[in-house]
């Protein structure tokens, strides 16, 4: 059993980040709608836990609920607008209201202590989600990352993933074949938002602090989509294996640099930036897909 | 079945459809013809679904389907083809009837079956894993007619499944078109290619700038002074004779 606190932080960060990504792989992958703006959700998941912790002292475990019943209803709206908007604007749309929603929490001094931010507190108890051991969190965010693959199973194999794929694929035609298109997006959107903000409750309860700037940034949402389209969108496992690749190389290059001076810290922009190009021009599938035919390139040559 | 009565269509200035009224009886193929940019098109749109009347009713079995979405017009019974084929490109053909097929069965094992069913009546077995892409154009043509009926519907709306395919595969169409006559299923085509449609349909509706011009029995409409001159022309008529 790994006992060192660094790489079990490493491994807790892979699978929420994979499963970050699994969420907004519902909307962006299975869906096709891609939204640049998933931070909102996961913000609304991180300020409901926090806040229903220390305003309201409530247990956690409310705030996820809480959470997930408040991005629905975002997830909703979002997905409305998906009927009304297509791709670079409603990718346009969603990054609008992810800053919205930064602007509220960051200037409702009064509620969200405003950009300050807010610690949550640690109290430590299964019911107040405050583990001194690290093996827990990965136990928990474990839990987190397999129920997201499921849900991405679950859309691979039964009638309401089939029909979004056709919806995905091509609306006319799935309106056609008596496929209610509208209604099955919006529903692909409201639980992409729901269970992003249950990671985001989780994540503030693990990390302990929720940072306006942080939390309903736009790099986190391009991390998101990133995950996904590196590892392989619209694929169950893909997410996981872009946050493998990314998340590592982020705790690597910030280990490297670390000692350098501040003209490095943007460092990990330069690389992401270039890994897109890199596989949208040469893996557009991800890596997933390339392998899946790597091997099965192979395995025509062996039979050969 | 199919009754419309005094349907128009408009798009700003322009009247597409034009108080068009037209029947269609169960298990019957009726062809509907006229020049390009007749209205033929539009007529489909507004039936299925995808346009609403501006003004005139759609019945469907006498119940009034005008402006209901087009999910809910294939769940009566009436589904369409497009003109430009619309496959889901990246899944495999099998995918795409399975995907029409579970408008009407529930469990994914079973509405695989049916699009298996659907694949071998379409004669399109050979392709069943190939992804819907990769298909030349006489093949997609098929699907699109393969996917639609996966629907199992009582009225099937063509829109050109003949037009760009070569001699061997119009036959095959023909074929699959005659066989889901027989089966009972009624059939709207949109046709440009007479000859075909000469021998497919039982009646045909020509439009013509969006108005019924004429309707009748392939024979009579082929002598039809209206009709040649709006669209068949001269040489129609003595290539005929």
């Amino acid at each position: 059993m790994i006992r060192d606190g660094f790489l079990l932080d490493g491994l807790i960060l892979i699978l929420l980040w994979g499963a970050v990504s699994g969420a907004w792989n519902v909307a962006g992958g299975y869906a096709g709608q891609v939204s640049l703006g998933h931070s909102a959700f996961f913000g609304i998941g991180a300020y409901s836990a926090a806040l229903l912790a220390t305003r309201f002292h409530q247990s956690p475990w409310l705030g996820l609920l809480v959470g997930a019943l408040l991005a629905t209803v975002a997830g909703l709206v979002i997905g409305y607008l998906s009927t009304r908007l297509k791709g670079p604007y409603f990718g346009l749309a969603t990054i609008a209201f992810s800053q919205v929603l930064l602007i509220v929490a960051s200037r409702w001094r009064g509620f969200t202590s405003g950009s300050e931010g807010i610690p949550v507190p640690f109290r430590p108890g299964l019911w107040t989600l405050g583990f001194q051991s690290k093996v827990a969190w990965v136990y928990l965010i474990l839990g987190l990352a397999v129920t997201v693959y499921l849900v991405a199973r679950y859309l691979e194999t039964s009638r309401p993933g089939y029909q979004l794929a056709g919806v995905r694929e091509d609306e006319d035609a799935a309106e056609a074949l008596g496929i209610p298109s509208r209604r099955l997006k919006v529903a692909a959107v409201a639980a992409s938002a729901a269970l992003t903000s249950v990671c985001g409750g989780l994540w503030a309860q693990y990390v302990g602090f929720v940072d306006p700037f942080y939390v309903f940034s736009v790099d986190l949402s391009v991390r998101f989509a990133l995950n996904s389209i590196i590892g392989g969108i619209g694929t169950a496992i893909g997410p996981f294996v872009g946050s493998l690749l990314i998340t590592s190389l982020e705790t690597y290059l910030r280990a490297t640099f670390s000692d350098f001076k501040a003209g490095l810290i943007g460092i990990y922009l330069i690389i992401y930036g270039g890994l897109l190009i890199v596989v949208v021009r040469f893996v557009p599938q991800g890596l997933v897909g390339w392998l899946g035919e790597r091997l099965r390139a192979v395995g025509r040559y062996a039979r050969a | 079945m199919l009754e419309l009565e005094s349907v128009t269509k408009r798009f700003g200035g322009l009247t597409a459809v034009k108080e068009v009224s037209l029947h269609a009886q169960p298990g019957e193929i009726l062809g509907i013809i006229g020049p390009n940019g007749a209205g033929k098109t539009t007529l489909f749109n507004v039936i299925s679904g995808f346009y609403a009347p501006d003004a005139g009713r759609v019945r469907l079995d006498g119940r009034e389907i005008g402006g209901l979405p087009a999910h809910r017009i294939c769940a009566l019974g009436l589904t369409r083809t497009f003109q430009l084929v619309k496959p889901f490109g990246n899944l495999s053909v099998l995918d795409n009837v399975m995907i029409g097929a579970l408008t009407r069965v529930r469990a994914v094992d079973r509405a695989r079956e049916e699009a298996r069913r659907v694949i071998a009546t379409c004669r399109l077995e050979a392709f069943a894993k190939s992804r819907a892409r990769s298909l030349p154009i006489g093949l997609r043509k098929r699907l699109e007619v393969a996917r639609a009926l996966a629907t199992r519907p009582r009225l099937l709306l063509l829109d050109e499944v003949m037009s760009g395919l070569n001699p061997a595969e119009l036959v095959e169409m023909i074929a699959i078109l005659r066989r889901l006559h027989g089966d009972g299923v009624g059939l709207i085509v949109i046709e440009h290619i007479m000859a075909a449609m000469m021998r497919l349909a039982q009646r045909i509706v020509v439009l013509h700038h969006g108005e019924k011009i004429a309707e009748g029995r392939p024979a009579e409409i082929s002598r039809d002074p209206r009709v040649v001159d709006a669209y068949l022309g001269e040489e129609f008529v003595l290539a005929d004779a």
